[in-house]
């Protein structure tokens, strides 16, 4: 009897399959499948279609390029990405725009009596290598520094800290991601042990509840929150609550919008975790067998300071402490502070408590740019560990980045000053396992870390720093207070470098500039903010003189005499370089794969273990990783166990008085990434959206006889600009706040932004700080 | 009166097994006789199945008189592409800022139909299930250049006789990729349709079975069995 059932269902599934096949061999002469038509090589329009991962942020979607006759002329959503699946948003579509604007940089460019001279690559690149080696001399090899970005390629990045950190020896390598995700890491270390998100975006595709703190993701990860649409569209009860301070394209977009009122995110995500305890929703033996719970210094202060200096120490707590220390934040006391209502945190506590929901929370820079920033990514992840909705299918908190290798370049090869590609400088067994990589003597790699991005420049200025090569970002508009930064790099015996591909305020400081060849224009790769990494080759020929990133460096690093560790030939030198980086991961836990595979496919995760993709970290269904025999395995600690933190509500550092009444935000938009040194020269984009303005909300708008177009001038401790104002348009701040996007060189919003920073991550809080309006 | 007793509990025994052992089989059945076959990727949509999407307006655009006054033509189609395939651009101002599109676009641009406002027939989209509008088409607000660009848009895919159609009387390849515009009908047919691109027999909806791509790699395909 039972054995008929099942030749029955066999039966039925052949013959299921059967009829799919003639169906659509009836049809065959005029179907087009996806595979066959829309795949690399020569096909619609006559193109000749490559595969590359978009050059902006760090989603990571898989771009179609079409090349005709040595340019790219066109791009379509690769459907075979897992990504993106065949759409882009409008910054992808036309992304190729942003290599043919007209100002490239083709010559290298020196300065000479305050005049720039072009001048022969070579020779420039000998000035760079002669610079390093004067400045060695005369100052020491702490004088010395490098900056780079998420927007390096792994093998910019590695190169980058081969040079300075294994060969002239010093930690001065940092990357503007300092500005973007160090608290992403921070706050993943200090919680898991380890760096990167242990779910991946098909995530999306299982979770029931969608929880964004702080992150507009309608307009800065388009392409995920279209994936978070086509969810809530396809099935039922699919929800999306936004938890921000500005209503935003996604609150409209959301279920519910829950406005609070800046930095009291904290109290709110404790009043979470107390609520999941008094309602007994908490997972008790997820809890018991795989978390800890401990409780580190509080009153860290903020860095405001030259030499500021910080570390943490923590010490283990019982449940009970937890609890006790909850009592404090009853949605009731927390509601005073937050402004948001005590219904409104139990429904958001009821919907991470109910055992029947899958639940993922995204954040971007709302959550990184904080001054407590490890804080409240430590109390998201309490919220999933109290309630065990973490690393399985559906149940994710998800930290998102906006460069395209915040992850694949900074956080895992390591470009930051404590970093090496495995490990920290300060453990003696990291700098000897990398020495031996590198070919570099051990003591060669100093252990001691220097200075984080703000304390660079700020050392910079001070003169502790005389020469810095700043490569593919542009900090003369990123820096917090930046007037102070700007001064310090235009001192005299000051020696800057930029690499970059159009002229930026950044330029505009450097002794010399070095022209790049950006994206396509050479081979690289990018790894995203699911950990995939994803190939691109290179497809059409760099302008002028411009050079790879990578080139630049490997030339001078020879000049400087290091060959034999730069010795990878021209042809073939990306494939050499990743060949040997993948040295530095040869483990189970971060094994990257080979780059036959990431040729083959639109990239792969790591950890990529015996052919395959990890797509679910820690947990034992997924992850060859786990050895402790449990369903959980959180190895990134040496017991095993994830860590739920005690971490209270502080202030702000800067607070809105009398005399500067509103809180400042600050922000991107859809139309433009960054700085816009690359969106603002594609003219849809630049049409699209042409300059900065301050948003209002419109009471304070209405109070101050404010309207859209008019002149307004805001001014805080540090600086003052002004700028049209927008109420009502793209965001509504809420009352006696304002918001300004930071894209528009024209329209510094930086010269008002406060260089206080999260003490554990040392990551600056762009988000915060107090200004005076006026109208014009 | 125990052996009663017994006996009743005997039969409660019997019956709750009974259900038990019903309901397990019940549920078993539930099952689903049908598995899907294995796809290679979680694709959105394949690109057949939105040929037939805007069919059952097919016969109301057959009977829809040709209004020559207001007709746009495929010079105005790809004016507003930075290249032929971008998402076109939005030519006109918007409702509201803030909207991710959605709703307020869909209004126009799900059926089409003339705008007083505009004096002109709204397009239709052919992906109206993805509301997240204005993360592909934006609006242009100034006609300016930040620095101004070298970028050269590739000339539009040919059409007529000698470009994509052997002959007159012979159905014409599609010169286009189909990816976000599979839906024939969205472009081709109705009041808004370009009128160099609009179909005189949008009734006949399987448009595929005439027209097929005109794409250097659908020559040599491998036979479909050798794929699956």
């Amino acid at each position: 009897m039972y054995r008929g059932w099942t030749d029955r269902r066999g039966f039925i599934k052949k013959m299921a399959a059967l009829s799919a096949m003639t169906a659509a061999s009836a049809i065959f002469p005029g179907i087009l499948f996806p595979e066959a038509q829309e795949w690399l090589g020569t096909g619609s329009e006559g193109l000749d279609w490559k595969k590359s991962p978009c050059r902006f942020c760090g989603v990571g979607c898989g771009l179609l390029i079409g090349i005709k006759g040595g340019k790219a002329v066109a791009v379509k959503g690769d459907v075979r990405s897992s990504v993106n699946k065949g759409l882009c948003c409008v910054k992808g579509y036309h992304s190729i725009m942003a290599m043919y604007g007209k100002d490239r940089l083709t010559k290298a460019l020196v300065k000479r009596d305050g005049a720039y001279v072009e001048t022969p690559m070579a020779d420039a690149l000998d000035l760079v290598a002669s610079q390093i080696e004067r400045t060695v001399e005369a100052y020491g090899k702490d004088a010395v520094s490098i900056y780079g970005s998420g927007q390096w390629t792994i093998p910019d990045g590695y190169v980058a800290s081969k040079l300075f950190k294994g060969c002239i020896g010093t930690n001065n390598v940092e990357a503007n991601a300092r500005l973007c995700m160090s608290t992403a890491v921070t706050g993943f270390l200090t919680s898991f042990g380890l760096d990167e998100p242990m779910g991946c975006y098909e995530d999306i595709d299982h979770a029931d509840v969608f929880v964004l703190w702080g992150n507009n993701m309608a307009e800065m990860h388009p392409v995920l929150f279209s994936r978070l649409l086509d969810q809530r569209l396809k099935r039922k009860g699919v929800k999306i609550i936004d938890f921000a301070t500005r209503t935003t394209r996604t609150s409209m977009a959301a279920d519910r919008s829950i406005l609070f009122q800046p930095q009291t995110d904290l109290a709110v995500a404790n009043a979470i975790c107390h609520e999941i305890i008094e309602n007994n929703w908490v997972n008790r033996v997820f809890v018991e067998s795989h978390c800890s719970f401990r409780k580190g210094l509080t009153q860290m202060g903020y860095g405001l300071e030259d030499h500021y200096e910080f570390k943490d120490q923590s010490e283990k707590i019982d449940f009970k402490a937890y609890k006790k220390f909850l009592a404090d934040y009853t949605p009731e006391k927390v509601e005073k502070r937050s402004g948001v209502s005590a219904k409104d945190i139990k429904y958001m506590a009821s919907l991470y408590g109910d055992p029947n929901k899958k639940v993922m929370s995204f954040w971007c820079m709302g959550m990184n740019q904080h001054t407590r920033g490890t804080w409240i990514q430590n109390l998201v992840y309490n919220i999933h560990l109290l309630t065990g909705k973490i690393a399985s299918p559906g149940n994710s908190p998800f930290s998102l980045t906006g460069q395209p290798s915040a992850c694949g370049t900074v956080r895992e090869v390591g470009t930051l000053t404590h970093r090496l590609p495995h490990g920290l400088v300060t453990n003696e067994r990291d700098r000897a396992f990398a020495a031996k990589i590198w070919q570099v003597p051990a003591k060669n790699i100093s252990p001691r870390p220097t200075y984080h991005t703000v304390e660079m420049f700020r050392a910079l200025d001070r003169g502790d720093i005389r020469f810095m090569w700043i490569q593919v970002t542009n900090p003369m508009v990123t820096l917090p207070k930046l007037k102070r930064y700007r001064n310090g790099a235009q001192k005299a015996d000051r020696f800057i470098v930029v690499s970059d591909v159009y002229p930026t305020p950044t330029t505009d400081v450097a002794d010399v500039i070095l022209p790049s060849a950006m994206w396509i224009e050479r081979a690289g790769m990018y790894g995203n903010s699911e950990r995939r990494t994803q190939y691109f080759e290179q497809m059409v020929e760099p302008p002028g003189e411009a050079m790879s990133d990578t080139w630049q460096l490997i030339e001078v690093a020879r000049r400087l005499g290091f060959e034999r560790q730069f010795s990878y030939e021209e042809e073939t030198h990306i494939e050499e370089i990743y060949a040997e980086y993948r040295k530095h991961h040869d483990n189970d836990k971060h094994n990257m794969a080979p780059l036959s595979v990431l040729q083959s496919q639109p990239g792969a995760m790591w950890p990529y273990v015996r052919g395959k993709s990890t797509k679910w970290r820690y947990n034992l269904k997924y992850d060859p990783a786990c050895t402790n025999g449990k369903d959980f395995h959180f190895y990134g600690k040496p017991d095993g166990r994830a860590v739920i933190w005690q971490r209270p509500y502080e202030p702000a550092p800067e607070v809105p008085d009398e005399a500067y009444p509103y809180w400042l935000c600050t922000g991107r938009v859809l139309e433009h990434w960054h700085t816009g040194s690359m969106t603002r020269r594609i003219p849809i984009l630049h049409r699209a959206m042409p300059h900065a303005y301050v948003e209002l909300n419109p009471a304070d708008a209405k109070r101050l006889q404010i309207q859209t177009g008019d002149g307004v001038k805001i001014r805080s401790r540090r600086g003052e600009i002004t700028l049209p104002a927008a109420v009502n348009q793209r965001g509504v701040p809420a009352p006696k706040q304002v918001f300004v996007p930071f894209f528009d060189e024209n329209s510094l919003i930086n010269e008002l932004t406060l260089d206080a920073f999260d003490p554990i991550s040392k990551q600056p809080d762009y988000k915060k700080c107090a200004v005076r309006v006026e109208k014009l | 009166m125990k052996k009663r007793l017994g006996i009743i509990c005997l039969f409660t025994l019997l019956f709750a097994t009974f259900i038990a052992i019903w309901d397990y089989s019940y549920r078993k059945s539930l099952e689903p006789a049908y598995t899907p076959l294995k796809r290679r990727i979680t694709d959105r949509i394949p690109l057949e199945s939105g040929v037939f999407r805007r069919d059952k307006h097919a016969l109301d655009y057959a009977d829809m008189a040709i209004d020559e006054k207001h007709r746009h033509s495929i010079a105005d189609y790809y004016r507003n592409r930075a290249f032929p395939g971008a998402p076109p651009t939005i030519p006109h101002p918007l409702l509201d800022e803030r909207s991710m599109g959605g709703k307020d676009c869909l209004s126009c641009h799900e059926n089409g139909g003339f705008v007083p406002k505009w004096n002109a027939y709204a397009p239709v989209t052919p992906h109206p299930e993805m509301i997240n509008c204005r993360q592909c088409h934006v609006a242009q607000k100034v006609q300016t250049q930040f620095r101004g660009t070298n970028f050269e848009k590739i000339p539009a895919p040919a059409i007529g006789k000698g470009a994509n159609r052997a002959s007159d009387g012979r159905p014409p390849v599609i010169p286009h990729s189909l990816q976000m515009r599979e839906n024939c009908l969205a472009c081709h047919a109705g009041p808004s349709a370009p009128k160099e691109i609009r179909t005189q027999h949008p009734q006949l909806v399987n448009c595929m079975q005439c027209h097929i791509s005109g794409q250097a790699s659908t020559t040599d395909q491998k036979p479909l069995r050798e794929r699956i």
